[in-house]
């Protein structure tokens, strides 16, 4: 066991209930402002402009199917209904795996069914390509990924996460990985729709030391993380959302009742970034003031966001066992024994559907993000891509053909016989259709898992006709709060910084989780940033400086 | 044929010796290793599984440990091997940024503290639990006991903390009694100051009861004749524990502290990761969890094997050290002199 492995929040796992995220950042042809790229180009810097149109594939939208809701503000599109499987459109018509087989190292959020289950059979033959599935628990995926990459073993696809692009992994990324370029860029991608359909940005992020080396899982450019609360509790009781963090201060202290084992909030650390207007995380954490690049650590807004959920854990409105880090917040909040707490925007689904099972009238809801004295909160845009998929450069072209065949069908779009079959196995075995609802069956729920959703995705979506009213709420909020946000430097850019800073930013984790919870001070970080700064910060922000001069200040 | 040319050898007194043990005639060198081998070669062929794996898994991968002379990385190449060949040599410099490091010697101290805290606190309970159920006569009530205290061992680290948790949190059973009853709660389970300690407290539950049975196996083999000579001339029961069962554990006291001294910078892993972020890595950081945050997390792996090696030599001297103790004490301690 490791530090991360329960489900408290973690930098590793907050992605992890992502079954059916997807991205939709409005992905036109991107404009060509700068040229070539900049510095050491296989292991540091970026792509841009001229060089990167060159190593796109082209974008052609899917036409097969018409969202309930469309995406607006960068939100995802949203499906409310499920069609009978007559009435699947249909984005493979002809199998284009030749049946060979592949290994895929992937993070899996839950347990692996085995070979041979019958969901796996059902995929590898309708894509026409076996797959040997090497699944690794996704909260210590990065643990497992560092060894992999280094043995001579290497599978023949491996899922990467961005959020596990640390220390040497962008380095083995660059020299253990093809480059799909002769197979994907511009019109080659025609030869596979459903790749062809996921939007441009995603693609950009997916260039990894010039080359375009990844298969992306598109995300929505709104924010992730929500925070949630009830609103038939917040009803029956007569409590008012807040719209500033006094008012979530007082509610908090409102709501806390430690004798009825009630508690007001788990960890809001990350919902304080976003009301206090904190930059995002590496490599979207600079901002330009007057001339100068400002690191997130270095603003002002960061430290108050800090003081701030400090003060709700010196109150004593965090739930111990959340304080510890040995408690569900997701469990103590459908309990009741947690009344507000922030998480990925999927963890609204995942409740939602195991509480209704006992409690048809439960809802939940993720409030709207304010910025910290009332006024107008500052967002920024979210990654267009997060999750990729690289294939090995040992892997021949036959090898590297069926893996793009199978990428081909995963990415098939909501509303597909082919999505069909992979979100929710085969009907009348993991799955049954009535009345538009489609509801898994046992076999379905232990062995229908997020495996094949990293091969590459289709353009964000949020389909839940289960709980159309959860569909409707989580993108509604998306389109709410993408309003507000703003796309900060070097926007779509995957930027890879020199190997020599790998560990310059270690600190900081532990810092904060040392801060809010008490044990260290706001004045530790400031001496912390200062010591960030002599230790190679300062460095960090001309190598930046430099890469912004030459690259512009978003990738197309 | 027997023992006749050979008698100042005490090898070849050996009990089994009795008869037909081919001993030609030589030299007071002793026997050449030939014999020896083929005397003990059962013996020799038992300890051969053991001997490959600690081959394979500890003395081959002792080679490794080049790479804290190094920035290594481990993608450059195909396999690990090659990488080595391809890293850059840097000298000592990792052993020269750990000097420097403040976390390394953070890490260090709480290394040691722990230890100290559990050499006091942890290392004379088995002892005492083993007087108590050698005390137990019927040996139904002794198996009984034997068993409540043993059950713990086998619950891992992770179900532990969880019932620690349950029990001390903020949120746990005890909080919540004191609640009820109008005081405030108390959260043991994310004090700092009390971290030390509360690991500590938390092995002795899971791992007193298991240490047991090495003492209990001493004081099975001191013959109940010395304690009915001792009852007859009069010696109370304390005398007896005195006189008798502690001298007879003394030799296994003096052995244990040696391999516990040897152990001194491991002082345990899994459960101390596991709390990490309840007290903070200013209290919990040790060299182990260290080692893996630099290395198996961040990818420091030169700086993380350079860490290592310090923490192998240290523990390598600590070990002789506390040999050499228990040699002037009489002991044996893990080899004789």
């Amino acid at each position: 066991m490791t530090p991360n492995s329960s489900s408290s929040p973690s930098r590793r796992s907050f992605l992890a209930s992502t079954a059916v995220v997807v991205a939709a950042v409005g992905g036109g042809v991107p404009l060509l402002t700068a040229c070539g790229g900049s510095g050491d180009e296989k292991n540091e810097g970026t792509t841009t402009g001229r060089k990167l149109k060159g190593l796109l594939p082209a974008y052609v939208p899917s036409e097969a199917v018409t969202p309930d809701i469309p995406a607006r503000n960068g939100s995802a599109i949203g499906f409310t209904t499920a069609r009978p499987a007559g009435q699947l459109a249909v984005s493979v018509p002809e199998k284009l795996g030749k049946g060979g087989e592949v290994s895929i190292m992937a993070p899996l959020w839950g347990t692996s069914p085995g070979t041979g289950n019958a969901y796996w059979t059902a995929m590898d033959e309708a894509a026409g390509v076996k797959v040997k599935w090497q699944n690794q628990d996704g909260n210590v995926y990065g643990q497992k990924l560092g060894a992999v990459l280094a043995s001579s073993n290497v599978p023949d696809a491996v899922v990467v996460p961005s959020w596990e692009l640390n220390g040497k992994i962008p380095s083995a990324i660059t020299n253990k990985f093809a480059d799909l370029g002769p197979y994907l860029a511009g019109d080659k991608v025609k030869a596979y729709p459903n790749l062809a359909a996921i939007p441009t940005g995603a693609w950009q992020r997916a260039v990894f030391g010039g080359k375009l080396r990844g298969l992306p899982f598109p995300a929505e450019s709104t924010p992730n993380i929500a925070p949630f609360y009830r609103p038939d509790v917040f009803e029956e009781r007569g409590y008012q959302v807040p719209a500033t963090t006094q008012e979530f201060y007082d509610l908090c202290k409102e709501m806390n009742a430690p004798r009825s084992k009630v508690w007001a909030c788990g960890d809001m650390t990350w919902s304080a970034f976003a009301f206090f207007g904190v930059l995002a995380e590496k490599p979207h954490y600079w901002k330009l003031v007057d001339g100068k690049l400002v690191n997130r650590y270095e603003t002002d807004e960061y430290l108050e966001a800090l003081e701030w959920s400090r003060s709700l854990y010196s109150a004593g409105f965090v739930h111990p066992d959340v304080k510890a880090e040995r408690g569900d917040q997701k469990n103590l909040f459908s309990s009741g024994r947690l009344m507000m707490y922030n998480a990925d925007i999927s963890d609204w689904y995942g409740a939602t559907a195991v509480q209704r099972l006992a409690d048809p009238k439960f809802t939940m809801a993720a409030m709207d993000i304010f910025a910290h004295d009332g006024g107008e909160p500052t967002l920024y845009a979210a990654p267009p891509s997060n999750i990729w998929c690289f294939v090995s450069e040992k892997a021949d072209k036959r090898k590297i053909e069926e893996i793009l065949a199978l990428a081909n069908f995963t990415a098939a779009p909501y509303g597909s016989r082919e999505q069909r079959l992979k979100a929710y196995g085969v009907e009348g075995v993991h799955h049954t259709v009535k009345d538009g609802v489609i509801a898994k069956t046992e076999d379905g729920n232990n062995q229908v898992f997020a495996t094949y959703e990293y091969i590459a995705g289709p353009a964000a979506f949020r389909a839940f006709p289960d709980h159309p009213d959860v569909a409707k709420g989580m993108v509604e909020w998306q389109q709410r709060q993408g309003a507000h946000t703003r796309k900060p430097l070097f926007y779509g850019m995957q930027v890879q910084e020199p190997a020599r800073y790998a560990e310059l930013n270690a600190q900081f984790e532990d810092l904060e989780k040392d801060i809010v919870r008490g044990r260290k001070k706001v004045s530790d970080m400031q001496q912390n940033v200062s010591d960030w700064r002599t230790r190679g910060g300062d460095k960090l922000r001309d190598w930046y400086k430099k890469l912004l001069d030459e690259t512009g200040d978003s990738a197309s | 044929m027997v023992d006749t040319e050979s008698r100042a050898e005490p090898q070849a007194r050996h009990p089994a010796t009795g008869r037909k043990r081919p001993e030609p005639a030589k030299p007071a060198g002793g026997i050449t290793l030939r014999h020896r081998l083929r005397r003990d070669r059962t013996l020799i062929l038992m300890t051969l599984p053991a001997i490959v794996l600690l081959l394979v898994f500890a003395y081959v991968p002792l080679a490794g440990n080049v790479v804290a002379f190094q920035e290594y990385d481990p993608y450059i190449a195909d396999n690990a091997f090659q990488a080595i060949l391809q890293s850059p040599w840097v000298g000592l410099d990792q052993f020269r940024q750990m000097m420097d490091d403040r976390l390394f010697w953070a890490a260090l101290r709480n290394t040691l503290a722990i230890f100290l805290i559990q050499l006091t606190l942890f290392f004379p309970v088995p002892v005492l639990l083993a007087l108590f159920i050698n005390s137990f006569v019927r040996p139904r009530v002794r198996a009984v006991a034997q068993a409540i205290l043993y059950l713990p061992h086998f619950f891992s680290w992770v179900l532990v903390v969880t019932v620690f948790q349950q029990m001390f949190g903020g949120a746990g059973l005890i909080s919540q009694t004191l609640r009820d009853h109008g005081h405030d709660g108390i959260d043991l389970m994310t004090d700092p100051g009390l971290f030390k300690f509360l690991i500590t407290f938390e092995m002795i539950w899971k791992d007193a009861g298991w240490g047991v049975i090495v003492f209990l196996a001493a004081l099975a083999s001191v013959s109940p004749d010395l304690y009915e000579a001792s009852a007859m001339d009069g010696a109370n029961r304390w005398r007896r524990i005195w006189h008798i069962t502690l001298p007879a554990l003394r030799p296994v006291v003096a052995l244990l502290l040696v391999l516990q001294v040897g152990n001194a910078l491991t002082v345990g892993f899994e459960q101390i990761l596991l709390q990490r972020t309840a007290v903070g890595p200013g209290a919990s950081e040790v060299l182990d969890t260290y080692v893996w945050n630099v290395g198996i997390t961040n990818g420091g792996f030169s700086y993380a094997a350079a860490v290592g090696i310090v923490k192998g030599i240290v523990g390598l001297l600590l070990v002789l050290a506390a040999n050499k103790v228990a040699h002037l004490m009489g002991e044996q301690g893990v080899y004789r002199k």
